[in-house]
């Protein structure tokens, strides 16, 4: 083979690699839907933290749940006034028997679900007992407990008879794991919801973003926006850089109140400032010495400044609590006196206890505010000699070792909840506090029906806890939202924190691109798949004879066999349960072993090994625990953004790579080579997340040339699409190119070393024809080796530029999949990249054997 | 490279190198401040005179932490490449030296382990074990292991069909010892930049792992955990992003440019 042939051919197979991407990434996007049209400003994007694991409040107690479908998609009965009183909803009125034990509502008529079902009084029986029937696996049951029946007397009337009598029945009725469904629908509406609100689930994008419709038939005045959009944006700083850059129009808790100030002095938003229902507490283990001891728990509430965690934590955003009770709620007495901050008096205690100076673990979970509150309340705790080792914990690793086994000194978390003040009354709870009178206060208040005595126990309730320390009482969690000074009337927080958009509207017109839902066309990227291994196949059996592709695809086989098997047991070692994870703080153990069940988690580990193992045969990947839909689909949905992304990157830092690195041999120890090293030197030392955070502050903030990131889908016309991954893709390729430019280099001087090209230099062979027909040939094998190993990197390697630029990609479903145990997503995830890889690693050892003949042989020996 | 060019990013590399590493080596018994004392009353001040870098949000002296900071960079960073040298070289010498199933079976173990990608990989260790330093560096030391292997392999496979290697064949020496003497010397520099690389891929890589809150965990100060911390701030507080990102930047720069002369010195002398 002549040199420039073997050039030519290099080249080639050096594409190879992009190409077989590129085509998979084309086939995904050819067969989406044509473009969508620009639309009027009808439609509205609300970023919020949280993805629902599944759409049924019935089912899941997921805040994120009732946060984007409550008084939108499902309502209840009744619903919270702002106070946490009931008010109508369903029912436009109710009476309560004088004993207390008969309840009944008048419901609202010419009500119908979004499927035309109407709702009557035998609707809401059903939704009711089905809400406590024994296998419900209803998050709040209990708190139904009292009812002895449901009765629908006539159409419009349903009456609860009750075994005792239960004060805050009402209230509980207003949760959204009580929201009225109907039988015909009820079963499906994890994954496709159908409530009586004035919004229709339309799609549902996972990983990215849930689709609401308006619902033209609503009984009380329709909603005014056509559409709206959730988008899930768990990262505080691509919240803040989505906002920015106008990405979406609201974020609804927005996760960073750092930057709060910032909006505020910006025109074009508006800031709400609320408060929550949630408690957000230094959690003592009342069960494990030294926290049994109540001089120690109280020397720790002394021990606290809660208004400097406030400020450091919350940049001064949340109101110091003093016990268990939201300070927004009539019945709130405030107790933040009863510890001031005295780390004297705190030192004091100790001693009195013999307990000073003594060490404990605070393990915090995820959330920013836990971990920066953790850091100060360590810091004050050591001012009173308290030594404290922080850990930080995964939210599976969370409720796993802190809230199920009871592993923990102390830890930080928002109690979210409404009314919650119950959960001391819980012998099994995870902090362990049991007092008898504490519960003689709660069955109290669940007898009591009258105002003034349930505010007279409230009241008695919150001085109990504070008497006891039970926990350091921090602060309660503060509501922000931020949100377009165009759009009114979007109603934030409330009691269960609802986003309310039944009378949101825009107070302009300019139209806004819509994001429609896509459509991905799996079966069209697998037949191209197939016809490009094919070709690559019968090109090798031509090339270098069956025997040699018979052996690699042998090899292949036993590859992935050995792989699923490395997976399945490394990825069952993984502590923490999905069915525990999935049904979230405040589920009942028994609805978590009927989830376990449901979910086939409760086989032994080599059935579900075999099983997986007959799916994968089939292409059967399985079903996800947390989404409940085909491992498949969710897997193809991912790579229609990180295949391109894999691709574009590929593709930057190839071309980017190749002159500069031939450029730099040939002009060796030259101004050019000097140029060229000192810039590759320079890509390689910076992180691709930084340069992704300096790009998108540069571009998409500051300048507004691009968006800051997301990905509108393919249907929203390639321009977009490109335009969306462009920054992420520079920021992944520059570094790799980097590489790949000083490899190149390296390689091309370590050949000119050789004696041929020293013969063909004494031949009297100019510089670049040496380069180019001698040293190229042989300097392309290391960099194939490196371009081979970019590929997969950048395919799964790419989670952190996927978070900076919240692109819904395979790397983000891996770690989301991880963070929510759901196992089967990432044993899928890596058995395809095993494949993925080893592919590659095919096409790389066959463009070798192309290069360097001598490889050939023995390639195939 | 031009033997003052050489000279010229040597003495540049030791310079930057050593004013890091030293630095990382002087927080261990003094830094301007404590790194983890938090004075939430002077929080997000500007660089002057009493904080040439400024604060951070907690108040915490942005140029202590990124002294103290050093230190992990350097441990993991260190450690890992150990770790990747140590195992990878041998399995891609015995790949290229033995052939056939040997080398099919090392590389496609080899395949298996590298698409567990980096991130990954880290993830489930930290998922299995717990977040932390030890962890990031067996994980990012795993993750160099088929790295090594790979450039070993490929390189190795070259230099078997060299005429040195035929001839030490034909005189009867095992494969075993052209390996360790005739294959590994001719390998050294190439892994002695593979190694500068990973090095510094390791620098930033458990900037990465910190920034995804997997690396170490505070209050023992990391450039990537300060770097997610800035994100928000970035409108008004950029220095915050800034300094860590320069810290990885400038470090890893030092490193790879005394790598570099070091190449150059051995390899073309």
């Amino acid at each position: 083979m002549t040199p420039p042939a073997a050039v030519l051919k290099g080249v080639a197979a050096l594409s190879g690699v992009t190409a077989l991407a590129g085509a998979v990434a084309l086939a995904g996007a050819v067969a989406l839907l044509p473009a969508a049209t620009a639309q009027a400003r009808d439609a509205v994007i609300i970023g919020v933290q949280l993805e629902p694991p599944i759409l049924d409040p019935t089912s899941s107690p997921a805040a994120a749940i009732t946060e984007i479908e409550y008084g939108n998609v499902f309502e209840g009965l009744v619903q919270f006034a702002a106070d946490g009183s009931p008010r109508p909803a369903l029912a436009k009125s109710w009476e309560i028997a004088a004993d207390g034990l008969s309840y009944t509502f008048h419901l609202r008529a010419n009500v119908r679900f979004h499927d035309g079902t109407p709702f009557d009084s035998a609707t809401a029986k059903f939704s009711l007992d089905r809400a406590m029937a024994p296998d419900s696996v209803n998050p709040q049951k209990s708190r139904l407990d009292a009812i002895r029946a449901v009765l629908a007397p006539d159409r419009l009337t349903l009456r609860l008879t009750l075994k005792r009598r239960s004060g805050g029945l009402l209230q509980s009725l207003a949760w959204g794991a009580f929201a009225m469904v109907a039988p015909r629908s009820a079963a499906a509406n994890a994954v496709d919801p159908v409530g009586t609100g004035p919004f229709k689930f339309l799609a549902w994008r996972r990983g990215d973003s849930l689709t609401l419709t308006r619902n033209a038939d609503y009984w009380g005045v329709p909603a005014r926006l056509q559409r709206a959009t959730f988008q899930f944006i768990a990262d505080p700083s691509a919240a803040y850089a989505a906002l920015m850059a106008g990405d979406i129009d609201a974020f609804s808790n927005y996760p960073a109140p750092e930057s709060i100030a910032q909006f505020q002095a910006d025109k074009r938003f508006v800031v709400f400032v609320g408060s929550t229902e949630g408690e957000t507490l230094l959690a003592l283990n009342n069960r494990r010495p030294p926290f049994d001891d109540i001089r120690v728990r109280r020397a720790i509430s002394y021990a606290l400044d809660r208004r400097s965690i406030i400020e450091g934590a919350m940049y001064g955003f949340g109101v110091p609590i003093g016990s268990h009770f939201p300070p927004q709620n009539p019945a709130y007495v405030d107790l933040t006196g009863r510890y001031a901050h005295d780390p004297k008096k705190a030192r004091e205690l100790l001693r009195e206890a013999g307990r000073e100076g003594f060490a404990a673990v605070l393990k915090l979970p995820p959330p920013s505010y836990a971990r920066r509150s953790g850091e100060i309340v360590a810091a004050q705790l050591a001012a009173a000699g308290i030594r404290v080792r922080i850990e930080n914990l995964e939210w599976a690793q969370w409720l796993d070792e802190v809230f199920t086994r009871h592993d923990f000194d102390m830890s930080i978390v928002s109690h979210a909840e409404p009314m919650d003040y119950d959960i001391y009354a819980r012998d099994d709870y995870y902090f362990g506090y049991r007092d008898a009178d504490f519960k003689a206060l709660i069955a109290a208040l669940d007898d009591a029906i009258d105002d003034g005595r349930r505010r007279e126990l409230l009241g008695l309730i919150q001085r109990k806890l504070a008497d006891d320390a039970v926990n350091g009482f921090l602060f309660q969690y503060p509501a922000l939202d931020v949100c377009d000074a165009h759009l009114h009337g979007i109603g934030f927080g409330g009691v269960l924190n609802v986003i309310e958009l039944d009378k949101a509207a825009f107070d302009d017109a300019s139209p806004t691109p819509g994001a429609a839902a896509a459509r991905p066309s799996i079966a069209a990227a697998a037949v191209l798949l197939a016809v490009c291994g094919g070709a690559l196949l019968l090109f090798a059996a031509r090339r270098f004879g069956p025997w040699f592709v018979a052996q690699r695809l042998a090899v292949l086989a036993a590859t992935l066999a050995a792989a699923s098997a490395i997976v399945f047991v490394i990825v069952q070692i993984v502590p923490g349960d999905p069915a525990r994870f999935m049904m979230g703080l405040s589920a009942e153990p028994g609805a978590v072993a009927t989830l376990r069940h449901q979910l086939g988690l409760d086989a032994a580990p080599w059935l579900r090994y075999l099983d997986w193992l007959r799916g994968l045969a089939h292409a059967d990947f399985g079903m996800s625990y947390t989404y409940r839909i085909p491992v498949g689909a969710l897997i193809a949905q991912r790579l229609q953004v990180s295949l391109p992304l894999t691709a574009y990157a590929l593709a930057l830092s190839t071309l980017c790579a190749l002159p500069l690195g031939l450029l730099a041999a040939a002009r060796r120890g030259r101004p050019a080579d000097l140029l060229v090293t000192g810039v590759t030197q320079l890509g390689l030392a910076v992180p691709n997340f930084w340069l992704g955070m300096i790009l998108a502050w540069v571009f998409a903030v500051t300048l507004h040339w691009v968006s800051a990131g997301g990905f509108p889908g393919w249907q929203a016309g390639w321009w977009a699409a490109f335009k969306a991954l462009t920054l992420p893709a520079v920021a992944l390729a520059m570094p790799q190119a980097a590489i790949l430019a000083r490899v190149l280099r390296g390689s091309l001087l370590d050949t000119l070393n050789e004696d041929y090209v020293r013969t063909a230099r004494a031949k009297g062979a100019g510089d670049w024809r040496i380069l180019w027909r001698h040293a190229l040939p042989n300097a392309l094998i290391p960099v194939m080796t490196i371009l081979g190993m970019q590929f997969s990197f950048l395919l799964a390697g790419g989670v952190i530029i996927e978070n900076v630029f919240f692109l819904p990609g395979l790397g983000r479903l891996v770690f989301q999949a991880i963070v929510q145990r759901d196992l089967i997503v990432v044993q899928s995830v890596v058995v395809m990249l095993v494949f993925a890889v080893v592919s590659v690693s095919f096409v790389v050892d066959l463009s070798h054997a192309l290069i360097d003949p001598r490889l050939r042989t023995s390639g195939s020996a | 490279m031009s033997l003052p060019t050489r000279n010229l990013s040597f003495a540049i590399g030791v310079v930057i190198t050593a004013v890091f590493i030293g630095a990382a080596a002087l927080s261990l018994v003094w830094t301007p401040y404590d790194p983890a004392g938090i004075d939430i009353l002077s929080k997000l001040r500007p660089p002057s005179a009493q904080h040439w870098f400024g604060t951070d949000q907690l108040g915490r002296d942005v140029l202590s932490m990124i002294m103290a900071g050093g230190r992990n960079s350097v441990g993991v960073a260190l450690l890992s490449v150990v770790i990747g040298l140590g195992a990878g070289v041998p399995l891609g010498l015995a790949a290229a030296a033995r052939g056939g199933g040997v080398d099919e079976f090392l590389m496609r173990g080899n395949d298996v382990l590298f698409a567990f990608p980096a991130l990954l990989l880290a993830i489930l260790i930290t998922a299995v074990f717990g977040p932390g330093a030890i962890n990031a560096i067996i994980a990012i030391g795993i993750f160099n292991i088929p790295v090594f292997a790979r450039v070993t392999r490929g390189s190795a496979r070259v230099l078997w069909t060299r005429d040195y290697c035929l001839a030490a064949q034909v005189a009867g020496k095992g494969r075993l010892r052209i390996s360790a003497e005739h294959i590994l010397p001719n390998l050294a520099a190439l892994l002695a930049v593979q190694g500068t690389i990973q090095f510094s891929l390791g620098i930033i890589a458990e900037a990465g792992l910190s920034y995804v809150g997997l690396g170490a965990q505070p209050p023992t100060p990391s450039w990537g955990r300060m770097l997610n911390e800035a994100q928000t701030l970035t409108a008004s507080a950029p220095s915050l992003a800034w300094f860590p990102g320069l810290a990885i930047v400038l470090f890893v720069l030092g490193v790879n440019l005394l790598g570099d002369a070091a190449h150059g010195a051995v390899h073309e002398p």
